[in-house]
């Protein structure tokens, strides 16, 4: 073993890194194809299905694709937060957490909101939202500010703590609690009134939900504010040295918070954005974005357009595979999780093959 | 005598850059081994591959002829090969006799029984080593932190001792007790193989010195039998004169004047302690001392960027105290400070060209965005003028060599035209080549009538370049000279703080006989 070590590439080829990820998933298929055949399941066919996302052939297929634009807004949106601290060497890893305070605090909203305008209630559900999950995070860079505490920790335990008080939410059935059925013995999240629910524009049978408009907007924002501003260049330069940023005469400090205030409060308008289209609230209305969008971030190299790409392509095999999941009683959801889990690992081992090569230690000609 | 190691062929390489390409070296038994080159020619890389950090990509090791693979360093260790690095790898809180006692592989059961002791004490004693077994190694100097890392390898019975630069630190007479243990050593029949840049020291404790340049094994040549000016050409490539110009220019008012400047470091202790000094226009005036006396604290004092605790700083006759680092570069003050790692500050190592020459001025521009067109011809022109090297302005800084990099931070600094220049180690880490270009900027600068501030590490630079030296120790002044009446040895003694002569001959140091301070006082006063 001593003999093979890894060496850094020397160039960086977008071609090759292609072929690689091509390699990848054809691999992971091909894993995905012997679990399929051992439970009985033409893999070609569940494939075809998986692609196609269930769109071929089906009269509703309009459904699927608005199913598809609620899974890809959000996990946009929170990419796009993640990609935002990560720029800044900001290991935001709370998402979740964030996601859910905003599902929260949006949720409060459209529960008390009978009556009301409903392009009010959806825009007041996004700032509370957005508030509250601004907050945590301003508070999460207040303590790395002041005190030098670690944000990958502070982040990663909040999201339990979000995650528990949901769950309490849920399941905790007395008189104050307004989040649940009231029509129900057991404790069940309640449905939002009509006017808290995302509206859009309707082409036919298709309602184009304004969430969607709502993020390609924000990602042309967002890659205008990294690239031509001020503050996305202090951003850059902060994540790239935060003693020369210092020395530069940044504020350094105010650039941390501001900058997690922004990240944590997109990803609360992700998770407004989610709880207004679902029409309810849940423990897993985040759809494990905050994890998955660290996944989007760091495959796109933390490059804007690529996040947007990688967004479109997770969120197509998310749904993907749900879709062909259904369709068999063999298998279920947690099937279309395996082979999630096992594209996005190969895809990840061959971004890191692409990246890396293993060399053989040649003995010395003369020796 | 044998070869007590023998490089056959070897290469490594990083990415496409190799760092070291088929290289062929021997050492023999009881030889002090200089290896020469400029930086970024490899000599690291290669020494990192005999204690085990780094594994050659091809070719063969062979120590006391045997053949060996070296896979990690306690495989190098047991090889008996040891190096003392240019960061010390110790234990901050604990003794020296803890230090070597924490891999020491014998000795009993008992971590400190009166056996390790005693091999300890008798190990330093033998080679002359002056040390304090029972001393933290924090409360240690930097040169008592190097005799241990030494006396750490050879207690860990290593035969073949690496040193990296291990004169960089230390002042005249460290080094003159260096070479005498490290020739003892040698007596002993150790074998040395030191890295340095100081052409005199190789000269002076050298058997034979080895060449790298650009990777490649130039050839190695008995040292007796050479001189200064052939080590240069076969390191550099080619002639070069090694006569550093300073122009003497009209020395105008005062500038910059510090007075009584007290500065604590990061740790709260103090750092700079009362100092007292001045540069008039057209004038460079050197900084000396042992690294960490207080340089880096005076410089960011001076930018702004640290709160000082008590002192008086006036620019052209302005109190430039308590003022936001922004604010004192408008004032005309500009700093650059090459930190260790070189990159750390000053510099944003994965931005552009372009990026980095608006760091200090990108807010000038109105509205919220960043005028880049402007940066990009700025960016340009900085790199015509000086020649820097690159492909394009849009290349991150991290992907130019050294001296480029250094020229990149200049070229910045100058182009706000300053009026004071703050300059630490712009040279740190340089080739001869780009250390020479980097002199010239400076050298125009200080025609144009900029004050220079040039803290420095190495003495005949500093000595042939500045116009006056002063020197520091432990944060206290402890004397201006005049570099064409003085001597390296003085220096050096003022470095250790053995020399003080900043109240000599009833007239004090640092303070300038027209100091813009004098009416201030009186206001102060009354």
């Amino acid at each position: 073993m001593g003999n093979f070590h890894l060496v850094r590439r020397a160039d960086y080829s977008i071609k090759r890194v292609i072929i690689y990820y091509l390699i990848g998933i054809l691999i992971s298929l091909s894993i995905g194809a012997i679990l399929l055949m051992s439970l009985n399941i033409n893999p070609i066919e569940y494939y075809s299905r998986m692609l196609s996302m269930g769109l071929i052939g089906n009269k509703f297929a309009y459904k699927n694709v608005e199913s598809l634009i609620k899974i890809f807004v959000p996990l946009l949106i929170t990419s796009l937060a993640l990609g935002l601290a990560f720029k800044m060497r900001f290991w935001n890893i709370g998402g979740e957490g964030e996601f859910l305070a905003g599902a929260i605090c949006a949720s409060v909203v459209a529960f008390n909101s009978k009556g009301m305008n409903p392009f009010l209630t959806v825009l007041l559900m996004c700032i509370a939202a957005m508030l509250s999950a601004g907050l945590i995070g301003l508070a999460v860079a207040a303590l790395k500010v002041k005190f030098n505490t670690n944000e990958t920790l502070m982040t990663l335990m909040l999201n339990y703590i979000m995650l528990y008080v949901i769950k309490y939410l849920g399941d905790t059935k007395a008189d104050w609690n307004f989040f649940l059925r009231e029509d129900s013995d057991r404790p069940i999240f309640g449905e939002f009134p009509e006017n808290a629910e995302m509206g859009g524009i309707t082409i036919g049978f298709f309602t184009l939900q304004y969430s969607l408009i709502v993020a390609v907007i924000l990602t042309v924002l967002i890659y205008f504010y990294i690239k031509k501003t001020k503050q996305g260049y202090e951003i850059s330069v902060v994540g790239d040295s935060a003693a020369t940023a210092k020395y530069a005469g940044m504020n350094v400090s105010w650039i941390v918070l501001r900058t997690m205030f922004i990240s944590a409060s997109l990803i609360g308008l992700a998770a407004g954005l989610a709880t207004s289209t679902a029409g309810t609230v849940s423990d897993s209305i985040t759809n494990n974005v905050g994890w998955t969008g660290i996944i989007v971030a760091w495959l796109s190299k933390l490059s804007i357009p690529a996040i947007f790409v990688t967004s479109i392509l997770i969120s197509v095999l998310q749904y993907g595979c749900r879709a062909a999941a259904t369709q068999y009683p063999a298998i279920d959801q947690n099937f279309a999780d395996i082979l999630q889990g096992i594209i996005l690992f190969s895809v990840l081992v061959t971004d890191f093959a692409a990246t890396f090569r293993i060399a053989k230690r040649e003995e010395a000609s003369n020796g | 005598m044998g070869n007590a190691i023998e490089l056959r062929g070897i290469s490594k390489s990083f990415g496409s850059v190799a760092a070291n390409k088929n290289i062929n070296l021997t050492v023999e038994k009881g030889e002090i081994l200089a290896l020469l080159g400029e930086n970024g020619s490899g000599k690291t890389t290669l020494m990192n591959m005999l204690s085990g950090i780094y594994m050659p990509d091809s070719g063969s090791i062979f120590v006391d002829g045997k053949k060996v693979s070296i896979n990690s360093p306690e495989q190098s260790a047991k090889l008996g090969i040891g190096m003392v690095h240019q960061h010390f790898k110790l234990v901050e809180r604990f003794t020296a006799l803890e230090n070597i006692r924490l891999g020491l592989k014998t000795g009993g059961k008992f971590l400190l029984g009166k056996d390790t002791r005693k091999y300890i004490e008798d190990t330093a004693a033998k080679f002359g080593f002056e040390i304090d077994s029972d001393k933290l190694v924090c409360n240690m100097s930097v040169s008592e932190k190097q005799t241990l890392e030494i006396l750490k390898v050879i207690c860990y019975g290593a035969n073949i001792i690496i040193l990296d630069e291990p004169t960089a630190v230390l002042t005249v007479q460290e080094i003159d007790k260096l070479f005498d243990v490290m020739r003892k050593m040698k007596q002993d029949g150790h074998s040395i193989i030191i890295i340095t840049h100081k052409l005199n020291e190789v000269m002076e404790i050298s058997d034979r010195v080895a060449v790298l340049r650009h990777g490649e094994y130039i050839g190695s040549v008995k040292t007796s039998g050479t001189n200064e000016k052939e080590l240069t050409e076969l390191m550099v490539g080619r002639r070069i004169s090694l006569n550093i110009e300073r122009p003497v220019m009209e020395k105008t008012h005062p500038l910059l004047e510090i007075r009584d400047l007290t500065v604590r470091n990061d740790e709260g202790a103090i750092a700079v302690d009362g100092m007292n000094f001045y540069i008039r226009g057209g004038e460079m005036l050197g900084v000396a001392g042992i690294a960490g006396s207080g340089q880096k604290e005076l410089c960011e004092a001076i930018a702004g960027l640290r709160p000082i605790e008590r002192g008086q700083m006036l620019h052209e006759g302005e109190s430039i105290v308590g003022m936001s680092p922004k604010k004192i570069l408008d004032h005309g003050i500009s700093m650059s400070f090459i930190p260790e790692d070189r990159l750390g500050m000053g510099l944003a190592p994965s931005l552009s060209i372009t990026d980095n020459m608006i760091l200090k001025n990108y807010n000038e521009a109105k509205g919220i965005f960043v005028d880049r067109k402007a940066a990009r011809e700025e960016a340009k022109e900085a790199i015509d003028k000086l020649e820097i090297v690159t492909p394009s302005t849009e290349t991150p800084v991290r992907k130019l060599s050294g001296g480029n990099v250094q020229k990149v931070l200049l070229g910045r600094e100058i182009k706000s035209g300053p009026n004071v220049l703050v300059t630490a180690y712009p040279v740190r880490g340089l080739d001869i080549n780009s250390s020479y270009m980097i002199y010239d900027i400076l050298n125009q600068q200080k025609q144009k009538g900029v004050g220079i501030l040039f803290v420095g590490e190495d003495l005949d630079v500093m000595l042939a370049l500045c116009d006056k030296i002063m020197v520091m120790c432990h944060g206290r002044l402890q004397g201006v000279v005049n570099s064409t009446n003085t001597t390296k040895e003085d220096i050096g003694l003022m470095m250790t703080g053995a020399l003080n002569i900043v109240n000599k001959e009833g007239k004090t140091d640092g303070i300038a006989a027209d100091s813009a301070f004098e009416d201030k006082k009186e206001d102060a006063n009354g």
